[in-house]
């Protein structure tokens, strides 16, 4: 049951599944040729990435999404952030959300970082009103200074993620998917971002999370999510979750064992509970 | 609920507005000439054809340059719509993944940006017409925003039915590009409707362009407003609108995925 105030992101039994392709993708020639099994799907062969996952998110709650490569947790926030559908399932989200999968998407190199700052503010959900008026944060927060009005393919790769994170953050959402962005700029910058984020917690905003640095997960996450082929493998506090990802991955780096000295129990050993 | 659809509502505008400027501003940026490439396209190709049309095959069309022109330039916006917004969805691949936005503003914008090119190349065509020795009339006050309508709703219909399945399909692209040159020929630009032998005409009624080529061209050389066949072009740019909408959204929830 879906309450009024308390979930914010709420997912039942939800499902992702790939279609990959045997033969060339896309190319008209093959659609035609082979329209009938392109039709009934039979010349692709289905790839689940996320599998009957159900989770709840509370609203103010920030969790983090641990996994190993392709475990799913792009394609989570993907489905969280109405990117992409889900295949199966349902996916209810309460609240206006901003993702930040990529610093600066769609910024273009020819304008200026003013213009490109604006439409990418309305890109993320402001209005064009919202937008100019939170400009002057947005450029003092990127320390761009004088630089905001010049064409974005002047700037460094630093000044590019800068004032993208900039952006992102002060669009102001009730939601906050993150994606492996918060680790932009210098030192100065990150911790700069480090403390907008808890701004945002104690303002309540939904945070999520996924990242490969174990370290931010913990300093930002009431809850961590750790996700294992495309299902939800553990699911609680940050400590025994991490403590459970980073055994598993020993466990992995244990496995040096050649396959001529039969170690006996090794293979059930090897692999993962999933 | 009202108030956030009306918002929505709101910024969508606001994006296509604003992604429409920036490509106008994008499209001649460091070019010495500018905005007059776009009016030197159709103005070269108006002065080709008439050497060759009206000089050398002689059709026997008084003012000619004025009857060229006045179908030239909607087409340009036609054409270069159509096929600039083709790949919109395709090549903008790193926004959709990204990002969750109305997407039907990446052609859409494409539309109106060219839109605002044959908008600016109507005093041009204006300037020939004095030149000539005729007169605007009223009407074009009425007959300009009615055409425009017209063009522009029959423009959307296409372009979000194309680059919808130009997302999966990448040959239509190119397909497209050989249709539009076609389609160029089949449509009375170069020669007037009356023309057209009677066993061709219903060709020419399946086409929703030539109605609405043959209005313009009316509106400018003649100053009258086009009569009951613009009902052709409403009909089927409404039909264009059902089916872009219609493919647009059973679509656009794989695009993601296929890009």
């Amino acid at each position: 049951m879906l309450s009024e105030t308390a979930e914010a992101i709420l997912l039942e039994h939800v499902g992702k599944r790939y279609l990959l392709n045997l033969h060339k993708p896309d190319a008209l020639k093959t659609a035609v040729l082979h329209l009938p099994s392109v039709l009934n799907g039979r010349q692709r062969w289905p790839f689940w990435a996320l599998d009957d996952i159900s989770l709840s998110i509370r609203k103010g709650e920030s969790v983090g999404i641990i996994g190993p490569n392709g475990s799913g947790k792009s394609t989570l926030l993907r489905i969280m952030s109405r990117i992409s559908p889900p295949t199966r399932g349902k996916v209810t989200v309460q609240g206006r959300v901003s993702a930040l999968l990529e610093l600066g998407s769609g910024f273009h190199p020819q304008i200026s970082g003013r213009e490109n700052a604006i439409l990418n503010a309305v890109l993320l959900g402001l209005s064009l009103k919202e937008a100019r008026e939170r400009m002057p944060e947005i450029v003092e927060f990127s320390e761009l200074g004088d630089f905001i009005d010049q064409p974005m393919r002047t700037y460094s790769s630093g000044m590019y993620v800068r004032l993208g994170f900039s952006v992102a953050v002060h669009v102001r959402p009730e939601i906050l998917l993150v994606d492996e962005v918060l680790a932009v700029g210098d030192a100065e910058f990150q911790s700069k971002c480090f403390a907008h984020i808890d701004k945002l917690r104690a303002e309540n905003v939904t945070i999520v999370l996924v990242s490969h640095d174990l370290w931010s997960v913990v300093r930002f996450c009431d809850r961590v999510v750790l996700l294992g082929q495309g299902r939800i493998a553990m699911d609680g506090a940050p400590q025994p979750v991490i403590h459970e990802y980073l055994s598993r991955i020993a466990l992995l780096a244990d496995l040096p064992t050649p396959i001529s000295s039969s170690a006996p129990g090794i293979e059930g050993g090897t692999r993962w509970p999933s | 609920m009202c108030a956030i659809a009306l918002r929505e509502l709101r910024r969508t505008w606001e994006l296509l507005l604003l992604l429409t400027f920036r490509d106008l501003k994008l499209r001649y940026q460091d070019t010495a000439l500018g905005f007059v490439w776009s009016l030197i396209k159709p103005l070269l190709l108006g002065a080709v054809l008439y050497l060759a049309l009206r000089r050398i095959a002689r059709f026997d069309i008084p003012d000619y340059h004025l009857f060229l022109l006045s179908a030239l330039f909607p087409w340009f916006w036609f054409q270069t719509s159509i096929m600039l917004a083709a790949p919109a969805f395709a090549h903008n691949g790193n926004l959709i993944k990204k990002v969750h936005f109305p997407r039907f503003v990446l052609p859409f914008s494409v539309v109106a940006n060219n839109m605002v090119h044959f908008l600016l190349s109507i005093p041009i065509l204006l300037l020939f017409i004095l030149a000539s020795g005729e007169r605007p009339s009223p009407v074009w006050i009425v007959g300009i925003p009615l055409l425009t309508l017209v063009q522009l709703a029959l423009l959307m219909g296409i372009v979000l039915l194309v680059a919808s399945f130009d997302v999966f399909f990448r040959d239509l692209e190119h397909l497209t590009e050989v249709f539009l040159n076609l389609w160029f020929y089949m449509t009375p630009i170069l020669y007037p409707l009356d023309w057209v032998p009677d066993g061709l005409k219903p060709l020419y009624f399946l086409n929703p362009l030539s109605p609405l080529i043959e209005a313009w061209r009316k509106l400018f050389t003649e100053n009258t407003l086009p009569g009951p066949e613009l009902w052709v072009s409403i009909a089927f740019a409404a039909a264009a609108l059902a089916l872009g909408a219609g493919a647009f959204r059973r679509l656009e929830g794989g695009f993601a995925d296929a890009l």
